[in-house]
This record gives structure tokens, sequence and C-alpha cells, in this order.
């Protein structure tokens, strides 16, 4: 998620709890709202203040709003949450999954294994202080953690931990944020070691870079990346050495509807993907579809019965693999 | 196991080659402690991540009751 840069520990999906539709997500929030007054007929320019440019995004999160309109998470069967809260900042959370689960093959054929888990978690939401753990019925610990040491300086754990041996994953970031640029090292098992560095060159354009080196494989790459968002959209741009290109540009329509759409180039395997997305924030409902390239039409819907309560349906078709997954859902609690 | 064979070494190689060898199994000595102490926080971890979460928060403010950890309500 965030970077297109292979690397070795890829971090868990975040908790799925599908947030509250009153509450705007996704491009309404990352954007400040228009609300420059058009008093004399024409816009008033505002002046760059050059030393004082805004803190950019993490850099992890610079595709963040074609992310969150173009890959909802789609699954197929069964999925129900339930979160229940002790107080402001502590929270359990019981989910029920029964469905199937694709396992990778050679072949182009599709192998489904039929899976069913209980997962337990525990959020202790601090405002210094952030430990998410969740843990499988077959032994599997999803943990998170995120403490702020100082103010600037933030460090961030993940870790898979399996029964198994040799397949667990962690991963720490630690995370400098200065007034107009954010840096940030990372240290994974496997030994992989990488950095990441984002500035703000003026108050609509970001750059980036980060490198990374795998120790195990002797492998190290370098990429770059740049976003450039105004109030009604969002464009971003990464280019790795590993031979990845990814660009994506999100537009703002109106306060309900946002359009993305996504080009992904990876040079090793000459694989070219193109998507085009949908993201309708409702009142009631959060509704997000999309079609691909490769053939794929996908939709994601979240509809709010009642006051804590929604409803997920998901779907994704696949016509040139013949791969059809429907899952429906329930999510209970904030 | 590691250290007994850089002894047979040591006998063996001749005081040349006596300074490397002790080198090198100081920092075998130092990769086998880490190795180890890597081991024993993972399973700390795996099984006391959880249990720590949950303690912390309990003890946050307001503090609440036993009760709810285990009811539906």
């Amino acid at each position: 998620m965030g970077s297109s840069v292979s690397h070795a520990g890829a971090p868990p999906p975040t908790p799925a709890a599908a947030p509250p539709t009153p509450i705007p997500v996704g491009l309404a929030t990352a954007l400040p709202p228009n609300t420059e007054v058009q008093g004399d007929g024409k816009g008033v320019s505002e002046k760059v203040d050059w030393l004082n440019l805004p803190c950019p995004v993490p850099f992890e999160e610079i595709q963040r709003e074609a992310l969150m309109s173009l890959k909802p998470e789609l699954f197929e069967g069964l999925r129900f949450d339930f979160t229940k809260g002790l107080n402001q900042t502590f929270a359990l959370s019981h989910s029920v999954f029964m469905g199937s689960m694709e396992v990778p093959s050679q072949s182009s054929d599709i192998i489904k294994v039929p899976t069913a888990h209980y997962e337990f978690g525990a959020n202790f939401l601090d405002p210094k202080l952030m430990l998410i753990g969740r843990i499988l019925t077959d032994g599997r610990l999803n943990a998170r953690v995120k403490c702020d040491l100082t103010d600037n300086l933030t460090l961030k754990i993940n870790a898979q931990l399996t029964n198994e041996p040799h397949f667990s994953q962690g991963m720490f970031n630690f995370d400098y944020k200065g007034q107009d640029f954010r840096s940030q090292i990372q240290i994974g098992n496997n030994a992989f070691y990488g950095a990441n560095y984002i500035q703000s060159v003026s108050p609509h354009l970001y750059l980036g870079s980060e490198v990374f080196w795998l120790g195990h494989q002797r492998k190290s790459g370098i990429g770059f990346a740049a976003r450039y968002n105004t109030d009604k959209m969002v464009t971003t741009g990464q280019i790795a050495s590993t031979g990845i290109v990814a660009l994506s540009y999100v537009q703002k329509v109106s306060e309900k509807v946002s359009l993305a759409s996504e080009f992904m180039y990876n040079h090793m395997t000459r694989d070219v993907t193109s998507s085009f997305g949908y993201d309708y924030i409702l009142r009631q409902c959060r509704l997000r579809g999309k079609l691909d390239s490769n053939g794929v039409v996908a939709a994601f819907l979240e509809e709010r019965l009642n006051m804590g309560v929604n409803l997920l349906i998901s779907a994704e078709i696949d016509h040139s693999k013949k791969d059809y997954k429907f899952g429906f859902g329930m999510t209970v609690g904030e | 196991m590691a250290s007994k064979a850089s002894l047979k070494g040591k006998g063996k190689a001749g005081k040349g080659s006596k300074a490397s060898e002790e080198g090198s199994s100081a920092a075998k000595c130092v990769k086998e402690w880490s190795t180890w102490a890597m081991k024993k926080a993972k399973v700390i971890t795996h099984y006391g991540f959880i249990p720590l979460i949950i303690v912390i928060g309990m003890n946050s403010e307001p503090k609440p009751q036993l009760y709810q950890l285990l009811s539906p309500v």
C-alpha cells in the first residue's frame, strides 16, 4: 500500500472498521475546502510564502486518495465485525470471516481454499500512543504500535508473528516531521533497510524519494515520487529502479463524488494495468466501483442501516479469468 | 558448539591467527546471543502483546469494569 517499491515486510492491512458515513472521508478530508470568496468577480490569488510551506503528506500516503477510491477491501464470503468500546481510548473487537481465500498458483488456474477464522483484537488509542493487536484462530498475531516520542519524532512498529518458524515479519519505522518536510527510516527483518524523504516545494507540489536495501538478497533500489494537489484534484507519479512506474489522478467532481484513475507499468514483467473508478460518498452509504484493463469490474458498498450498524456488499467480477467473487457482511460498532 | 570449534581451530592454526580467531568467536557469541534474544522476544510478544494492551486499557481513565470485557453490551 502506498509505496510501489517492493520490500520484504508488507504492512498488515488496517483493521476493518467502516467509517461512519456522515463524516466525510476520502478526498473530502484530504483537500482543504474551497473557501475563497469571489467578491469582486475574479479570484484573488494568494501570495506564496516560500518560507512557510505546508507540511507534506507522509511518503507512503502519497497516493492515498487514489488508493482509497480504487482499492476498497474486497472480500468473498461472509464477514462480521463487532467493535465494543469500553471507554474513549480502549476497545475490543471480534471478527468472523467465512469464505474462500485465493491461493497463488503457478498456472493461470485459480485455486480457492475455503477458510473460516475468528479474530480477536484489542485497540488502545491515545493521542500519544496507539496499540493495535489482532490475533487469529490459527495463532497469527498482527501487532501495530505507534508512539510519539517527541512532537516531531514518531516510532511505528508493524509485526506479523506466526507459529511457523521463519514466516514472521516485523518492521520498525522512525518518522521525523520537519516544518515542510518529512523523513522516515525503516528497519525490517530479513535485513531490510529503507529511508524516504518528502519535501514541499510549493503550496501544491511535493517531491519525494526513497531508497531501500535488502540484505539477504543484496538488492537495492531507489525511487522518486511527486504529488501535485489543488482543491479539486490530486495527481501523483512514482517511478522506481525496480522498474515500476505508477501514475494516478483523482478529480473531485462535487462534494459527494470523486473519480479516480490509475496507471501502472512494470518494466520487469512487461505488465501494464490501468484502472478507472468512482467514489460516491452519500449521506447513508459509500459506494466505490472500478473498472480495470485486466477485465475486472468491482464494486463495494457500505450502507449505514442504523447508528453504528453498517452493511457491506462486495463484488468483484474478473471476466478474463472467469472468476466471480461476491461477499456480504455487517459491521457493528464504531 | 561454535566456541569448541573455534578452540580447535586455535590449537591448529598457530599464534598468528589467534587474534582473528578470538575476534570471530566473539562475533559468533554476540550473534548467537542476539538470535537467542530475538527468539525469546518473539515468543514473549506473541503471547504477551494482547494481554499488555488489555492491561493498559483497563487501567486507563475512566476505568472500565471487569465484566465489560466479556459482556456483549
